[in-house]
């Protein structure tokens, strides 16, 4: 007997860009529409992200069970275990989805890496990058398989712009440019700004509106 | 007499064999030091000739005889398509697993090796195998699997065995040369160095009975377990 495939959010982007703390705003903004998620992260030299938000969701917030945030190590290789070889990921999921069928999203935040990470489409049916503002305007200009072929382009640390000299007018226009018709949302993970939209983006494209599980069976 | 009907299955089955040992081919392997990242954070500095006999005794007193013998077992059973009997040899192995980081990841491999290829293939027993992986029945430990997949590939039990102990080789050269243990020579040569004990573990262990499976390499569980309870590491294993 094999588990149902549960829909899965892939998120990438480079190391520090706010991938981490974009799930720990998503995820309780889900719950509160009563969305289960579980959570592999692919962390690149320790288990600190998986720690930290296994402490904040659960432990704190108990907006989910502990073993629901899942830490994996990629041998140095983190774009590997996303796209070419993304095995051990895939094999950590089934195990999830067997086990715990009531969720509605399994999240997978890649190690940070470089700007070509995409994900596997065996992996991840929805694929979020997240690059911030920090490394100047000229990202998306600069493209990169991650800005181009996302199904989301988020844009994270706005309020950084000013003090870093980044034109997020620029940013716009060139992730328009770069990405044609594809969406792009400008966030502020320290505020939340922009996590709404996010979250709308996935309850509309990932889940295709359905009602959370555990409320469709009552 | 040998026709080219022969020789073009032969060919067909060398190829299978390198895909099976491509580092590309989708086990997750690069992903396993085997507990070397443990030895490396320890502070030890470790020279290539070092590296070349802790690969050996890794082959000779673990993976030699508990996976290389359980791989022969499979191997036959599969032949036969016996599918009772391969699960016997997949509870040994599986249980013969001391630490849980290595024994999980010794069934994400074998389970994911078995899907990929079930994926385009319809060999029968790897199909039934496969299933009952999905239904509990089984682990899918990578000796195992491996053995399945070979059978399925028209792979000799033997060259099947030559396969998983160079890989396993790899692996581990391959997380050294990431940890900055070794240079990109050193880890040829010393691969190279390891193919004599790669053909006489395998010799040796191939065709043993299942009573037979051993392994007794106190020191290396123990640095397995302590990597186990590393906080930061860049391997799975
Ligand atoms: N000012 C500001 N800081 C942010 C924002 N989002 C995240 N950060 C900070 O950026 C740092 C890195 O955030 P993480 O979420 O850990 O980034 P990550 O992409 O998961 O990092 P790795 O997984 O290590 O690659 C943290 O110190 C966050 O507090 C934001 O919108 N604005
Ligand atoms: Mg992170």
């Amino acid at each position: 007997m094999t588990a149902k495939r549960i829909p899965r959010l892939g998120i990438g982007g480079p190391v520090g860009s706010g991938k981490t703390m974009l799930i720990e705003k998503i995820v309780p903004v889900l719950a509160a529409k009563g969305y289960n998620a579980g959570i592999v992260s692919n962390d690149v030299v320790s288990r600190e992200d998986a720690d930290r938000m296994r402490h904040n969701l659960a432990t704190e917030q108990g907006i989910l069970s502990e073993d629901l945030v899942i830490g994996l190590a990629t041998g140095g290789c983190p774009h590997t275990a996303v796209r070419e070889d993304p095995s051990m990921n895939i094999s950590i999921i089934e195990e999830m989805e067997s086990k715990y069928n009531y969720l509605d999203l399994i999240i997978i935040e890649s190690g940070g890496d470089n700007i070509t990470t995409t994900f596997s489409p065996a992996l991840a049916d929805y694929f979020i990058y997240i690059i911030d503002v920090s490394g100047g305007d000229k990202y998306p200009r600069k493209r990169g398989l991650g800005i181009e072929t996302c199904d989301l382009l988020v844009i994270n640390k706005i309020d950084l712009a000013p003090h870093v000299g980044a034109d997020l007018t620029i940013m716009e226009r060139d992730a328009k440019a770069v990405r044609g018709d594809k969406p792009y949302v400008f966030v502020n993970s320290m505020t939340g700004q922009g996590i709404a939209q996010v979250t709308e983006h996935i309850i509309r494209d990932i889940l295709f509106e359905s009602p959370p599980k555990t409320v469709a069976k009552n | 007499m040998s026709t080219d009907d022969d020789d073009a299955t032969m060919d067909a089955a060398d190829l299978s064999m390198m895909q099976l040992s491509d580092s590309f081919f989708p086990t997750g392997m690069y992903s396993m030091s085997n507990g070397l990242e443990a030895i490396f954070y320890s502070g030890r500095k470790i020279k290539a000739e070092e590296l070349r006999e802790l690969v050996k005794t890794y082959l000779e007193y673990q993976i030699g005889p508990a996976d290389c013998t359980a791989l022969g077992i499979a191997y036959e059973h599969a032949a036969r398509s016996n599918l009772l009997k391969l699960l016997e040899v997949d509870r040994a192995i599986f249980s013969m697993k001391l630490v849980q980081e290595i024994r999980d990841a010794s069934i994400r491999s074998g389970t994911q090796l078995v899907r990929c290829i079930r994926s385009f293939s319809d060999n029968k027993i790897l199909g039934q195998y496969d299933d009952a992986i999905r239904g509990g029945q089984a682990f899918g430990p990578y000796p195992v699997a491996l053995a399945v997949a070979a059978n399925a590939f028209l792979i000799p039990k033997e060259k099947a065995a030559l396969v998983m102990l160079y890989s396993f080789s790899v692996s581990i050269v391959g997380a050294a040369l990431r940890l900055g243990m070794l240079q990109h020579f050193d880890g040829q040569k010393v691969i190279d160095e390891l193919k004599p004990t790669i053909v006489k573990v395998t010799k040796a262990n191939i065709n043993r009975p299942i009573e037979g499976m051993w392994q007794f390499a106190p020191s290396i569980d123990i640095i397995q377990i302590s990597h186990e309870r590393m906080n930061s590491k860049m391997f799975i294993t």
